[in-house]
């Protein structure tokens, strides 16, 4: 998992890791929105510009970042496939499966390119962006509510982005673990699950302990030192191109 | 007057283990005393209840004469605690982010925050480390990440749980220098480790842990002769002087 770079935030000095965590929040959000509502062949296309636009300018490595989409290759695949066989419509003429019709393999290919753009927006935006930035801008944006402890949704949040690769880190090893104790050889599935299941419930649990002693060690308070925040004239025009996309997509 | 007191201190578990049982210890300011003890002898139950992260069930931790239980922000921001397992201290996902958690906590001003950052990791010399990942340093940085997350709070005391635990002899030797470095500017230091051959050269009072009981407190040189009585190795041969008991050169 510690190979994986999809998710992870990439440390690079570029305007997009500079760009001030508010307005990337936001820019995440209209990129999204665009590609929910995105039709037409255009939409995709611009959409698709401004993901692989957004790729260079971050210097994340596209190639790795490829490489590991295969991970989400088979929930794209899930929902291309569905669409294609419960849309109703014409046959696709001298294709061996009647079942699939013309626009239901639109539609499915509309729904497995949104997901696709989204996923790659979001790889963006997390391979520039620190958790401790995005923690931030989640307690910013939610100061105003009130009745809502923002300082502790936020620091949940930041936790448990903290701990996914940790617990993966811990089932490869455990699994490691018990593939050289022969674990293959054990034909029941549930009972292998089993082996696997409780020990990392187990494991993790106790790391959470671990880790609440060590922040009430280190004194953790919800009253703490406030983020501050600055944006430039680059951030407010990536966020007008974002805004563009998204105008031109609904419009 | 000790800087830092256990009274009759006691922890029993919910399902009734005696973890600790009447321990009553004076540490006096700029001590460095080594607590040994073999596994499950209460050693870092005991460390726990020092900065409150545990309540006793009998028994009160004094600091400069005050139980902590009054401030216990200030009892945890004086008691500095590395644990054993760094991995599991370190709640940034960068060097610079987790030796901010503490003064963040603080609520201090930002200005003052990345001073401090700045100021704590040329103390352990992880300047450049800034943007790394704790968690791809190696084993000696990463104990030393924690000294710094600890150093950022300005403690007076720091208590190490077992730092040597899983290093290699560089990284024991780079601990044990920042350790010895900080006990020479003035820190109280409390060592929690049954490998004396490693530090016990640098403490002026070794303290032994048996069954949850505080069986020995003394000087090293008298103490260390009863060590094998209670799980902790002997470590000295034959004409061999407490002063060697160290991996520094």
């Amino acid at each position: 998992m510690a190979e994986i770079t999809f998710f992870h935030y990439i440390h690079k000095d570029t305007i997009l890791h500079r760009m001030d965590g508010r307005l990337k929040l936001l820019c995440l959000l209209l990129l999204s929105l665009s590609a929910s509502f995105a039709s037409q062949l255009e939409h995709y296309l611009v959409l698709l510009f401004v993901v692989i636009f957004a790729l260079l300018i971050a210097k994340l490595p596209i190639k790795a970042l490829l490489k590991d989409i295969k991970f989400f290759g088979i929930i794209i695949l899930i929902v291309f496939v569905v669409n294609a066989f419960n849309i109703p419509g014409d046959p696709i003429p001298n294709f061996p499966i009647t079942s699939i019709s013309i626009q239901g393999l639109i539609t499915g290919l509309r729904f497995a390119g949104r997901l696709t753009i989204i996923i790659m927006v979001c790889a963006v935006i997390t391979g520039t962006t620190p958790l401790i930035t995005i923690r931030n801008v989640i307690e910013w944006y939610l100061r105003p509510i009130p009745f809502v402890s923002e300082v502790r949704i936020a620091t949940m949040i930041k936790l448990t982005f903290m701990l996914i690769p940790v617990i993966f880190d811990n089932l490869a090893e455990m699994m490691n673990a018990q593939k050289a104790r022969c674990v293959e050889l054990r034909k029941n599935p549930i009972k292998r699950i089993n082996f696997i299941v409780f020990p990392l419930l187990q494991q993790t649990l106790r790391k959470a302990d671990e880790i609440a002693y060590a922040m009430e060690s280190r004194c953790y308070s919800e009253v703490r030192t406030k983020a501050v925040f600055e944006s430039n004239k680059i951030d407010w025009l990536l966020l007008a191109v974002c805004t563009s996309v998204f105008l031109f997509v609904i419009l | 007057m000790p800087i830092l007191e256990t009274e009759d201190l006691t922890h029993i578990f919910p399902e009734g283990t005696v973890a600790i049982q009447d321990i009553s210890l004076k540490i006096n300011e700029g001590e460095f005393v080594v607590i040994a003890g073999a596994n499950g002898s209460g050693k870092t139950v005991f460390a726990r209840h020092l900065n409150g992260l545990l309540k006793p069930t009998k028994g009160r931790v004094l600091l400069d004469g005050e139980p902590i239980t009054k401030n216990i922000v200030e009892a945890r921001r004086k008691v500095g605690l590395v644990f054993q397992d760094p991995d599991s201290q370190f709640v940034g996902q960068t060097v610079a982010e987790d030796v901010a958690f503490g003064p963040e906590n603080l609520n201090l001003p930002v200005k003052e925050v990345e001073t401090i950052v700045k100021e704590s990791l040329e103390a352990v010399g992880l300047s450049g480390f800034s943007s790394r990942s704790p968690h791809a340093l190696s084993g000696g940085e990463k104990r030393k990440l924690a000294i710094a997350g600890i150093l950022a709070m300005k403690p007076k005391i720091i208590i190490f749980d077992e730092p040597f635990t899983g290093l290699d002899y560089p990284g024991v030797v780079q601990v044990l220098k920042q350790i010895v470095q900080l006990h020479k500017k003035g820190h109280t230091i409390l060592l929690i480790t049954h490998e004396l051959e490693k530090v016990l050269a640098h403490a002026n009072r070794l303290v032994i842990m048996h069954k949850g009981k505080l069986v020995e407190d003394g000087k090293p040189e008298d103490v260390i002769y009863r060590s094998e009585n209670y799980g902790v190795r002997m470590p000295l041969n034959d004409g061999q002087k407490v002063a060697a008991l160290t991996w520094l050169k």
